[in-house]
């Protein structure tokens, strides 16, 4: 690519970083972290053995993996200031925007340090901290202090609700977590990178993410499958609900991806998932899903238009008892894995991310002093 | 498959009316067309922010009414104080200003970015540099006065003194040329967050941490650090030689872009000598001697001054304390970076480029735990 070479709109195909992380193979629907394909880590591996994987590139032996986890269960506590910053944002704030602000101040501990694996850790140990203790907060109930006995799943959902959740939701959470866990160069991963390039630290290039990943084209729609559901759901014949929104140009949320050409290897799963926890949700899911599908194709045959992460996503966090406004969070608690592991590799290998841009305003000209102006 | 550009050097990312550098010939148009160095003699940096969101420069009545908007914007919210008050006063003064200006942001749902949030939004920035400056020294707050421009304002609140109308110049100087540059890493990384249809406050948050990162807003502290170190204009030859011979990088020297004197640097510099005229001596000679040795070196090279050299010796002569540099940076520039989100709005598309892979061969199957 040279210069003026012209606008590319979304730097769609422009190769932006070499990455050893996560591929996305969208011709095959596949998801790769560091060689290993998705549907072989999602149901076997802890969300702690991925996020090791992601920041050292390989799979931990157990006693790595024991290091970890206490490592991990080391850092769930909060610092002061951050407790404090915490219990001074009212309790209908965004839960999203209470992620922004704690991780913010949690991380000037750090000022401008190189970001380290340990950093790593401790930032993704934070996560469900923060949320938990502001959930606890929302409800008027006392924060649940946390249990260094409980993996990382477990124990953001013994924060959440002051009690043990069944194997089977935290290993429905863990997989969850394990599928969200990186992505490729998306919008979030990619602003961390941008931080994290002008040498920026850690806790920097996670509070730009977080405020990426709450874009609706992004991460910020889980919650919105639901209440969309709820309308179709609501209605006498879903088909005709679902044309007369497409008359009105409103989109269906959980469909469509710039990236897959074939089904998301992650829906794949979460479908299955939400199938065997969430039936009631299924049921009018896959209807729903059935008819988008169909519609859509209409509208657009050339466009590979495929059902989304978000859209199944929605039915296994609801089934798991999560509230919706903690989806996004939640998707967050697991992607800080794949920025951290890519804030590291920006690091070893660091150029600035300074693209151009084409101007398109008017030729130069003379200002008129503020008396002339009319 | 694409190529891969590193650091996207020479991808246009971004169709935009906010600014152009033209880095060829040296000049840094702002919205509407206009050259810094013809608006720095007529505009106050109330007007520049008027310009960049609005296309235009206001009229008086435009001018009046944008004023009393940003003075009574000026006030933490109960978050915000919050979070600025659990914060140990030594604290970066940018970890402040992110973190507060996430507090302030913090809101019940998500919402569009408008013209009214990036008025408030920057309005408030001096608030927060005040304060921080103020709990750094261990002195009480001082209260904005909705009486004093943008730039006397930040004095006033770091200071509690009235600041003189050639500090207040110098200043409101500086923001005026710190307000935008194109596509520079901090605006570009707000418009990444902006695509997501991600809000105002995210985007600006997010490019309050990407201007801390020392190769991008850190650069104007290096710079006045090198020249505490050099310390007089006598010592300029032998410390930039010793310097070089350790292959240490000179602080304010060199920019991608520019090819020629860069347009802000060189205002800066001749306000330097009223503004600063001891460090002007020592920065002047080192500015000589360093592009001497730079141009020795690499012949080839345009290895210009760039705005950080002198931004250093001009915000000093305006009183602002070094640590304080990157803030004030952002002070401006936060009109720079809420125009280019709002200029987004208008044909928002998700920026999601494309990574190569360098990986492992995709298809190993992982061990179970027992055998690694």
């Amino acid at each position: 690519v040279s210069a003026n070479s012209g606008y590319v709109p979304g730097l769609e195909g422009i190769v932006a970083s070499q990455t050893a992380i996560s591929m996305v193979d969208c011709q095959n629907g596949n998801l790769v972290y560091q060689g290993y394909v998705i549907a072989d880590l999602a149901e076997q591996m802890s969300f702690e053995e991925v996020a090791f994987l992601l920041w050292e590139g390989r799979l931990p032996n157990r006693s790595e993996l024991d290091a970890l986890s206490l490592e991990l269960a080391g850092h769930r506590t909060l610092t002061q200031p951050a407790r404090v910053a915490l219990d001074a944002l009212p309790t209908d704030t965004d839960p999203m925007d209470v992620l922004r602000s704690v991780v913010s101040i949690q991380g000037v501990e750090h000022r401008l340090a190189k970001p380290t694996v340990p950093l790593a850790i401790h930032a993704t140990a934070s996560f469900p901290t923060i949320l938990a203790m502001f959930h606890r907060r929302q409800l008027g109930l006392e924060p649940v202090k946390p249990r260094a006995e409980l993996g990382h799943a477990a124990n953001y959902l013994y924060m959440m609700n002051g009690k043990e959740a069944s194997p089977e939701v935290v290993q429905a959470l863990n997989t969850y977590l394990v599928l969200l866990a990186d992505h490729g160069m998306n919008a979030s991963t990619f602003t961390a990178r941008v931080i994290a390039s002008t040498e920026s630290d850690l806790a920097s290039a996670l509070v730009g993410a977080i405020g990426a990943l709450k874009g609706p084209a992004h991460g910020g729609a889980p919650s919105a499958v639901i209440e969309q559901l709820e309308l179709i759901g609501a209605a006498p014949d879903a088909e005709t609900y679902m044309r007369d929104m497409r008359k009105r140009k409103e989109k269906f949320m959980g469909f469509g991806h710039r990236i897959y050409r074939v089904y998301d290897p992650r829906a794949k799963i979460l479908k299955e998932m939400c199938r065997r926890m969430n039936p009631k949700f299924y049921e009018l899911a896959e209807r729903v899903e059935e008819i988008a599908l169909r519609i859509l194709h209409e509208e657009h045959p050339e466009r590979p238009q495929s059902t989304n992460v978000e859209f199944y996503s929605a039915g296994v966090l609801q089934a798991i008892g999560l509230p919706k406004e903690y989806f996004t969070p939640t998707f967050a608690s697991a992607r800080v894995a794949g920025w951290s592991a890519h804030v590291l590799e920006q690091a070893a290998h660091n150029r600035i991310i300074r693209p151009q841009s084409e101007y398109i305003g008017p030729e130069p000209r003379k200002p008129v002093p503020l008396a002339d102006r009319g | 498959v694409a190529e891969f550009s590193p650091g996207l050097e020479g991808v246009v990312a971004a169709e935009t009316a906010v600014s152009e550098v033209d880095g060829a010939n040296g000049r840094l148009i702002y919205r509407g067309g206009y050259l810094i160095e013809d608006l720095v003699p007529v505009v106050s940096y109330e007007e520049v922010a008027y310009l960049l969101w609005h296309g235009e420069l206001p009229n008086e009545s435009e001018l009046d009414a944008l004023r009393q908007q940003m003075a009574a914007a000026r006030s933490l919210n109960k978050a915000a104080r919050g979070a600025l008050t659990a914060l140990d006063p030594a604290t970066d003064p940018m970890d402040v200003l992110r973190t507060v200006v996430s507090a302030q942001g913090a809101a019940k749902s998500l919402t569009k970015p408008t013209l009214d949030e990036a008025i408030a939004l920057t309005a408030v920035f001096p608030t927060i540099v005040g304060a921080s400056h103020r709990r750094r020294q261990g002195k009480e707050l001082v209260e904005p006065r909705s009486d004093l421009g943008h730039a006397a304002n930040l004095l006033w609140m770091m200071t509690g003194e009235e600041p003189g109308s050639e500090r207040t110049h110098w200043l409101d100087t500086y923001l005026v040329l710190l307000a935008d540059h194109g596509l520079n890493a901090s605006t570009f990384a707000a418009r990444v967050v902006a695509s997501t249809g991600s809000d105002l406050v995210s985007c600006v948050v997010g490019a309050i941490a990407t201007l801390k990162g020392p190769a991008h807003g850190g650069a104007t502290l290096a710079a006045r650090n090198m020249l505490d170190k050099i310390g007089s204009a006598e010592n300029a030859e032998k410390w930039l030689t010793e310097a070089h011979a350790r292959h240490e990088r000179f602080s304010g020297f060199g920019h991608r872009v520019y090819r020629t004197y860069d347009p802000r640097a060189k205002i800066l510099r001749e306000m330097a000598k009223d503004a600063a005229p001891d460090l002007h001596k020592t920065a002047a000679r080192t500015e000589e001697v360093a592009l001497r040795i730079l141009h020795d070196a690499h012949p080839d090279r345009p290895n210009a001054t760039n705005v950080d050299f002198w931004a250093s010796v001009v915000l000093t002569g305006a009183g602002i304390p070094k640590e304080l540099f990157t803030t004030v940076f952002a002070t401006s520039r936060v009109a720079g970076w809420t125009a280019h989100v709002l200029e987004s709005l208008s044909d928002l598309r998700l920026i999601r480029p494309a990574s190569r892979w360098v990986g492992p061969e995709p298809g190993k199957k992982p061990l179970q735990l027992a055998k690694r």
